[in-house]
This record gives structure tokens, C-alpha cells and sequence, in this order.
């Protein structure tokens, strides 16, 4: 595959918050086949540490951090969140076990019911947890909004079409904060923004992850984005993990065929690569009948026997980088 | 505000304009009636009537058969009865049948709708198995078995079409369900740990109470219907309704026709007056506007700009408005921008700067009515403001080649790639089928498709979205135009698909000597990609000129702003973005002076005041008071 392994794990630091082992999600297809959307990935996350996962369409990406909050369900694998497995829980057991992970989406205005007010929604963790009520829930609501930067007495009483798709995204960022969460998922939340907006939103959350502690797995298919936030990056093909690196190894050096091809596609870029039609050819194979060995061996120019027969580990190949390539 | 750049799908940092669509005066008359209908319903025994039973023969007030006028409004019926009280008594069984039907009926199936829509599978197979058959069996056959069996009475008739108008609600309400529950808000419910129940009633009802009601109102009229419809059949309810009033009229319908007629003209004006009241509702959940080009009369052709202008595509003085709720918004304020063959101009702006609207108005194609265009868009010595429909679609077709965001709204779901490249080649060219065909695959070929041959057999669906999008491209080339307009062309792709179309455009405009005007969000495909770039804002290009000296060297303050806010690679990671504050201005009222004053960090007075005068040095543009690092110019 673009691979599988585990050698990137930090077994034995003790800040670890969230590890994923082996996580298989597939969804059922015409025919009784299968769409492999996430085919063995491994990743952990250290407190206070923000993780990027980049990747294409249809590389898992989404799906990886949809299953670790357990809106899709996986079919093998194990999250340890703080020690807990949350693999096997349902119901409310796992609703409590997860309540310290909150998800941000990527289109703040369509996560927002329309027709409540921003006051109901902020404070909808809480009553569903029924931990706070009363005066001492409006305070923390209040609070929230403006910590996310919406003072001001109106915020509460509107409704989400007041407000433009920043101020949304912000909305979006107080209802989960709301519950003291540890570990933030946020799938593309910039993307739905303008630049100027989305500077606005990138340096907010920079602000949140200091002041209250947050760990974060930020998935986007914006590699300069990623890049401005993130402490170690994972790039993925097709289900698969490429490439995990401390983020600026990863810019400086890329190691994996696909990430410098991803790299080299970026327009206007000045890293030291050549044409991004030189690295890649082609197109996306189906996610129902995966290559074998290596998953971006058909696009790679580097291809060779070796990579249709045996499917490549992640291995070290400088220090905090971790590709899984046999020619890397 | 929101149709600016409605096609694409960014929400940007402002506020939708909300403009609640007005109702006009059929639906205003609709809800009079309907007021009027429930006010005779509920005060008949209290109003000053005559007795509706009491015969005219006996009192001598009305005689048999008596035809409407000053003594009694709706005349007599065999019995010299009241019609006119009649028709008023009748209106209580038709409201309290309706009502009754339509919540009973309408709260069950919205029930099951919801249910069935967010629980899905076995669930939803199960409630619209039972659904379909409950269609599939005639209603009013299992009307004539009730009442054959029970009898015609309101306890009767009322759970019995209840049951029959569920699984109506029903369908509709999953339809809106399962749009719904793929929205986010679901999700993030769910992902905060709110249980299954809990988003059913918080989140989903909530939102699908108003198509319900829309369609409750549809309903109110069709029991109103059924209910004559069994009258007419023998089997009505058995006590006076508009119904039997019909029913007891039609035998003497030549005799005294306002015995039936004045019944039904009732009955119709009622089931009317539902129907507009509930489309009147259904369109304020769905306005959609409706896409249409301008009319224009004279012709365009004016040799004196074809001789003046070098340029191919020549915008002066460009003003594009359209009237909205909330006054008229004027989204291309004074545009002008000159593009030569050979060259590619990048238009780089935010939602709402006018840069799609920009590219429309080169066309003339709108998503919203009444677009109004001053100026001149000359192309090739053509004005397209002032040229003949034919002439402008002549030229649309041959020298101006388009390629939008969504190649699979570009292209026809239900035909092949090629019969839609043979249909472009034919409509503007004597051209034999077989060569349109052979060109088609040729054409094909040239955008970069493998095995076009077999390609050109395809549906559109059954091509990835990198190949639809060079399906479009190789459509806009059809005719070998000598402009190309591209409106976001690869903001729906993949960073490595994106720079093979992009490759493959910039290519095409090398080898066939074309002009390329590419509309984006994106600095950094503009940056990659463009000859030339022009920054929009608030409707107005703030700052033009070469692609390498505008970014290297930014003059405007907002390009400054607007570049520094973007993350870049050559930035360490965690590096503070500078943000603009504020939002952007208003296209309907928007302030005096410079249109980035209330952002701008070093705005003064004069900003605020004075609209900047374009400045031209050499090759560069731009309209700013303090350009560059903000010393007066």
C-alpha cells in the first residue's frame, strides 16, 4: 500500500491522548463489494498537539476522523481515547467515553439547524449532558461566544442566517468548546471560507488550542493551510498512509512519490520540485478494487514489480519522518 | 447579495441578504376567503340568518325555487328553504372534516416521514412498503366499503381519510428528511451525543413542520373535494354539506342551476384558495430564480472600436445591477479591463467582489431577472451590450468559448460526450455528421482524454470529474474561439487534477493563440497560472496589472491585505496570519470614497471621503490613496 505499519507510533510516550490502531472502515457497494475508505491506518496524538491529515478526494481522510469520533463504523481496529477502547462501545456508554472529543465540520452554515437560536445551540452540549443549567449555563455560554470572538449581548438571540459563513464556523467552534472537549476534529473547516475570513478562523483557533488545552486532528485537502497549523502531518492515498512527518520535514523533504507530487501541484509554489505532471499520472483507481502492494503504484512513476507484490511499511527513513515506500 | 456569486458554493464572511419574496395579491385573496369560510363556520348559529330548515313554503318569506336576489341573496331551494344560510352551515362540516383530516392525518405521516427518512434502511423499507400499497389501493373504494358497513358520519369518515392522507405526508416529509440528514447539523448533533429521539424532535421536526403545512393546505382542498365527490356518489356524510347541497341541485340543474351552482362555486373557491395559500408557502421555502439572457435590439457591429481597440475582449466602463429585495445591487461598479490574444488574465476576488458577475456580463447570462448593463464589452470589434440576439449567440458560440465550476451542470446527464460536441460543431458550421464525429474524437484527444474513442460513446456520468471537466474545455474549444472564460474551472477538483487542467489550458491558449480569462478564488492558481490579474472588490477592480509584479509588489492595500492573509508555503508553521476585519461592503448602498476604507488599517479621512482615482504607472493599475507602504500619492 501506499502502506500500512505502525513504526510512527510513539509507544512509549506517556502524553499520548488518542491512538488508532489498524482502523479498517469499508462501506457496502453494489454487488456485495466493498469501498475500502480506510484500509489499516495507525495515527496517535499527543496532548496538545495538532495532527494535519491531507490528502485527495477519496483518500480517507474524512472518513479516518468521522470514524475516530464513531459516526461511521469501523470494522477492525481500536481507539484508545485516554485508555479507553471505544472500538466496541455503542449507545450511551460511548457517548459519555466521547464526550471529550468534539468534531467541527467543514460547512459551518449547514452544521447549524437553522431555525434555532444561536443561544440554544451553543448551550446544546450541555443540555444534553444536563451538567450545568440554569444562570450558571448562560454565563458559560456567554463566555464561549465570546472567546470564539461574538460578545455581545444579540449573539444569542439570533438565528444562524443572521450571521455570515465565518461567523457561522465561529458558532460552530463555541458549541463544541462548550463542552470542555480534550480532542478537536475539525474536517476541512476552512474550506467553505474566503481567505480573508479563513485567516480570521486559522488564527482563532491557534488562540483556543493555548488557551484551553486542546489537542487537534486538523483534516484538509489544503496543503499550505495544513502546513500553517499543524505540528506533525500524515498524508494519505486511497485509504492508505504515505508519509508522517514533522510538518516542516515534510514541506522541506517530501519523501513519499504522492506527497511530492501533491507538493509539486500546489500552483505557484517555490519548493525546490519538479513539473507535478512528471510525479503523477492518471487518475484516482477505484476504492473497490484497490491496486495491490503499494495503492499508488499505478500513478507513480517510481513503480516497480516489487510494488504490485508486496505492499510497502512505514518505516523511518529521518528522524520524525515515516514513509512507507520501498524506493523511498 | 447571495446570486453574485451564487454558482459557486463558498458562503464567504457576510450575511446573506435575506429578501423575504412577496406573496402577491391571489394569495392575500386566497387567505381573505379562507378567513371568511372559517369565520362562517364557526359564528353560522350565531350570525343573524334564517333558519336553513325552515321551508319558505310555510313561512311565506321565500318561494319554491326562488332565484337569487335582495331577498334572499342566494335564492330558494324546492322547498323555498334559505339557500344563502344553507351555504353558510355547509361550510362548518367541509372546515371541521378538513381540519380534523389534515392534523390527524398530517401529524401521523409527518411522524412516520421523519422516521422513515433518518432511520432508513429496514425501518424505511417497511413504513414505505406499507405506504406504496396504501397508494396503489383505490381510496374511494375503501370509502364506499366503510360506509357500506358503518355509515356516513364524521366519526367515521374523519380516521378513515386520515389514515388514507398519511402515506402522502409521509413521502414528502422522508424526501425532506433524507435531504436533511445528510446536512451536517445532524452529524454534529450526533457527534455531541445527542441520542437518535433527540435529533428527531430537536432538529428534524422542527424543519420539516413548513413543506408539512404546505402540503396540509394542498390536502385541506382535496378533503374538501372527496368529500363532494362522495356527496355526488349517494355516500356522503349525512347531514348538510356543500356537498349534498350539490348533489341535491344537479337533478334541476336546468330548472334553478343556482341550487347546484352557487354551492359549488363555493366549494371551488375554497379548494382554490388552499391550494394558492399552500403554494404560496412552498415558494417561500424554494424561491428559485430563473436563468435568463438580455434583450437587446440594435446591432453591435461598430468599426470604429474593432479599429481603435487592439485588444480582443474590451470592457469600458462596465455597470451590471439587478433588482433585488433589498434594493438594487449594483455588482460590477465601473469596470474596465482590456485582454489581448495570447494573453491570460486572472480575475482574483472573495464572494461578493463581482468577479463572476464580471464574466456574466461578458455573456449575458444571468442567474437572476432584470440584470441592467451600462458600458461597452467589445469583442472583436463587437459591442455585446448593443448586438442583435443572433449575432451575440453566433458570437457565444464560435468566438467566446465558456467553461464553468460545475462540469456536471455544464454537461447533458442524459446524452453522450460526443453527440453533445457534434451538436456544438453543427449548430454553427456546415459540417457532415460523420466528420462533426471524427472531429469530436479528435477534439477529444486534444484536452488530454485517453482512448477518446471510446470516450466519446460515454455518458458524462460515467467519466471521472477530472475528464468531465476537460470534456467541458474540449466543448468551449469546439469552435476554435479566439476567447476563453472560465469561471472557476478546477475549484471542484483535486490539487493534482487541478494543475493537469490548468496545464492543459495554459497550453491551448499558447498553441491556438487564444485569450484567456480565468475567474477564481484562489491567489495561488492566479499566481501559477495568469499572465495578467486584475483584484476585485466590492464590484470594482481595485488593482490590475502584470501576475509576477502584483504579487511581488503589491500596491492596493487590500491585494496587501488580502496576500498576507493567505497561508503560504514559505511561512513557518504556526505563523500569525493577518486578518481583515469587518465585512465587505454593501453593493446596494456602498459607502462614499475608497470601497476597503472601513477594513483598510491606514484609512483616513480622505479614504473615507474621496473615491481614489485610478493611477497607471506603466503597466500596472490601481485605485488606492496611499499605495504600496501608505505614502500619499
Amino acid at each position: 500500500m501506499a502502506g500500512t505499519g505502525h513504526a510512527h507510533l510513539r509507544l512509549d510516550d506517556p502524553d499520548i491522548l488518542l491512538r488508532v490502531r489498524d482502523l479498517v472502515v469499508e462501506f457496502p457497494a453494489r454487488k456485495g463489494q466493498v469501498v475500502h475508505a480506510v484500509s489499516g491506518v495507525s495515527i496517535d496524538l499527543a496532548r496538545g498537539e495538532t495532527l494535519g491529515v491531507v490528502g485527495e478526494s477519496g483518500c480517507g481522510k474524512t472518513t479516518l476522523g468521522r470514524a475516530v469520533m464513531r459516526l461511521e463504523d469501523a470494522q477492525s481496529g481500536t481507539i484508545e481515547f485516554r485508555e479507553h477502547d471505544l472500538f466496541g462501545l455503542g449507545g450511551s456508554e460511548l457517548a459519555v467515553k466521547r464526550r471529550d472529543m468534539q468534531m467541527i465540520f467543514q460547512d459551518p452554515v449547514s452544521s447549524l439547524n437553522p431555525r434555532r437560536r444561536v443561544r440554544d445551540l451553543v448551550r446544546e452540549g450541555l443540555e444534553i449532558w444536563g451538567n450545568e443549567s440554569g444562570p450558571f449555563s448562560d454565563a458559560r455560554v456567554e463566555a464561549i461566544l465570546a472567546a470564539v470572538g461574538l460578545a455581545g449581548e444579540s449573539v444569542g438571540e439570533r438565528r444562524p442566517h443572521e450571521f455570515s459563513g465565518g461567523q457561522c464556523q465561529r458558532i460552530c467552534i463555541a458549541r463544541a468548546l462548550v463542552m470542555d472537549p480534550e480532542v478537536l476534529i475539525l474536517d476541512e473547516p476552512v474550506s467553505a471560507l474566503d481567505v480573508s475570513v479563513q485567516a480570521q478562523i486559522l488564527n482563532l483557533l491557534e488562540d483556543l488550542k493555548v488557551e484551553f488545552g486542546l489537542t487537534m486532528v486538523f483534516v484538509s485537502h489544503d496543503l499550505a493551510v495544513v502546513r500553517n497549523v499543524s505540528d506533525r502531518v500524515m498524508v494519505m492515498y486511497l485509504g492508505k498512509v504515505c508519509e508522517v512527518a514533522n510538518t516542516e520535514r515534510l514541506f522541506d523533504a517530501p519523501a513519499h512519490p504522492y506527497s511530492r507530487a501533491l507538493l509539486a501541484s500546489i500552483p505557484g509554489h517555490e519548493l525546490n520540485l519538479p513539473d507535478a505532471s512528471t510525479l503523477i499520472s492518471g487518475e484516482l483507481p477505484s476504492p473497490i478494487e484497490p491496486p495491490s502492494g503499494c495503492r499508488f503504484r499505478t500513478r507513480c512513476p517510481m513503480a516497480t514489480e516489487e510494488c504490485a507484490e508486496r505492499e510497502p511499511e512505514l518505516r523511518e527513513v529521518a528522524v520524525g519522518q515515516f514513509v512507507a515506500c520501498h524506493h523511498a | 447579495m447571495a446570486v453574485v456569486d451564487a454558482p459557486t458554493s463558498r458562503t464567504g464572511d457576510r450575511a446573506p441578504g435575506f429578501g423575504r419574496p412577496s406573496m402577491g395579491f391571489i394569495f392575500w385573496l386566497s387567505v381573505t376567503w379562507i378567513l371568511l369560510v372559517v369565520l362562517a363556520a364557526a359564528l353560522a348559529d350565531v350570525v343573524p340568518l334564517r333558519d336553513p330548515d325552515a321551508l319558505g313554503v310555510r313561512t311565506g318569506e321565500i318561494e319554491r325555487f326562488e332565484t337569487p336576489g335582495k331577498n334572499a341573496w342566494f335564492g330558494g331551494d324546492g322547498q323555498g328553504r334559505d339557500l344563502f344560510a344553507q351555504v353558510i352551515h355547509g361550510a362548518r362540516p367541509a372546515m371541521v372534516l378538513s381540519a380534523a383530516v389534515t392534523s390527524i392525518g398530517g401529524s401521523l405521516g409527518v411522524l412516520v416521514g421523519v422516521v422513515a427518512g433518518y432511520f432508513r434502511g429496514r425501518t424505511d423499507s417497511v413504513i414505505m412498503g406499507v405506504a406504496e400499497i396504501m397508494f396503489a389501493f383505490p381510496a374511494i373504494i375503501l370509502l364506499f366499503a366503510v360506509s357500506a358497513i358503518w355509515g356516513m358520519t364524521m366519526a367515521i369518515l374523519i380516521p378513515a381519510m386520515a389514515i388514507l392522507a398519511v402515506p402522502g405526508y409521509a413521502r414528502i416529509v422522508r424526501g425532506v428528511t433524507i435531504a436533511l440528514a445528510e446536512r451536517d447539523f445532524v452529524d454534529a448533533a450526533r457527534a455531541m451525543g445527542a441520542s437518535r429521539s433527540r435529533v428527531v424532535i430537536k432538529e428534524l421536526l422542527p424543519l420539516v413542520a413548513l413543506p408539512a403545512i404546505a402540503f396540509g393546505f394542498l390536502g385541506f382542498g382535496l378533503v374538501i373535494a372527496t368529500e363532494g365527490a362522495l356527496a355526488f356518489l349517494g355516500l356522503g356524510l349525512e347531514q348538510r354539506t356543500w356537498g349534498s347541497l350539490i348533489a341535491g341541485g344537479q337533478g334541476l340543474i336546468r330548472e334553478a342551476p343556482h341550487l347546484a351552482l352557487i354551492p359549488a362555486t363555493a366549494m371551488f373557491l375554497t379548494i382554490m384558495a388552499f391550494n394558492y395559500v399552500g403554494d404560496g408557502i412552498r415558494e417561500l421555502i424554494d424561491p428559485r430564480p430563473i436563468v435568463v439572457g438580455r434583450k437587446r435590439k440594435a446591432d453591435g457591429h461598430d468599426p470604429a472600436i474593432s479599429a481603435a481597440s487592439e485588444a480582443l475582449l474590451s470592457i469600458r466602463n462596465l455597470t451590471t445591477s439587478f433588482p433585488t429585495a433589498g434594493g438594487t445591487v449594483t455588482a460590477v461598479d465601473g469596470v474596465s479591463l482590456d485582454v489581448r490574444t495570447g494573453r491570460s488574465v486572472g480575475i482574483v476576488g472573495e464572494s461578493g467582489s463581482g468577479k463572476t458577475m464580471l464574466l456574466r456580463s461578458i455573456t449575458g447570462a444571468f442567474p437572476v431577472l432584470g440584470v441592467q448593463r451600462t458600458g461597452r464589452v467589445v469583442v472583436d470589434g463587437t459591442d455585446l451590450l448593443t448586438a442583435s440576439p443572433a449575432q451575440r449567440s453566433t458570437m457565444l458560440g464560435t468566438e467566446i468559448g465558456i467553461v464553468s465550476q460545475n462540469p456536471l451542470t455544464a454537461l447533458n446527464p442524459v446524452r453522450t460526450v460526443g453527440s453533445q460536441l457534434i451538436e456544438v460543431m453543427r449548430v454553427h458550421r456546415e459540417i457532415s455528421k460523420a466528420a462533426a464525429r471524427a472531429r469530436a474524437i479528435e477534439s477529444l484527444a486534444q484536452v488530454g482524454i485517453p482512448q477518446p474513442d471510446q470516450r466519446v460513446d460515454m455518458y458524462p456520468h460515467q467519466l471521472s470529474g477530472g475528464m468531465r471537466q476537460r470534456v467541458t474545455i474540449a466543448l468551449a474549444l469546439a469552435n476554435e474561439p479566439r476567447l476563453l472564460l472560465a469561471d472557476e474551472p478546477t475549484t471542484a477538483l483535486d490539487v493534482t487534477i487541478q494543475d493537469q487542467i490548468l496545464r492543459l489550458l495554459s497550453a491551448l491558449c499558447e498553441q491556438r493563440d487564444m485569450a484567456l480569462v480565468l475567474v477564481t478564488h484562489d491567489l495561488q492558481v492566479v499566481r501559477g497560472w495568469t499572465d495578467d490579474v486584475a483584484v476585485m472588490y466590492g464590484g470594482q477592480i481595485v488593482e490590475a496589472g502584470p501576475t509576477a509584479a502584483v504579487f511581488d509588489d503589491p500596491q492596493h492595500q487590500y491585494t496587501q491585505a488580502l496576500l498576507a492573509s493567505t497561508p503560504r508555503l514559505d511561512l513557518r508553521p504556526h505563523s500569525r496570519l493577518a486578518s481583515i476585519e469587518g465585512q465587505p461592503p454593501s453593493l446596494v448602498a456602498p459607502p462614499p470614497g475608497c470601497r476597503f476604507a472601513a477594513r483598510c488599517t491606514i484609512a483616513d479621512d480622505r479614504c473615507r471621503a474621496e473615491d481614489p482615482m485610478p493611477v497607471q504607472i506603466r503597466d500596472r493599475e490601481f485605485r488606492c490613496w496611499y499605495p504600496g507602504t501608505g505614502k500619499a500619492t
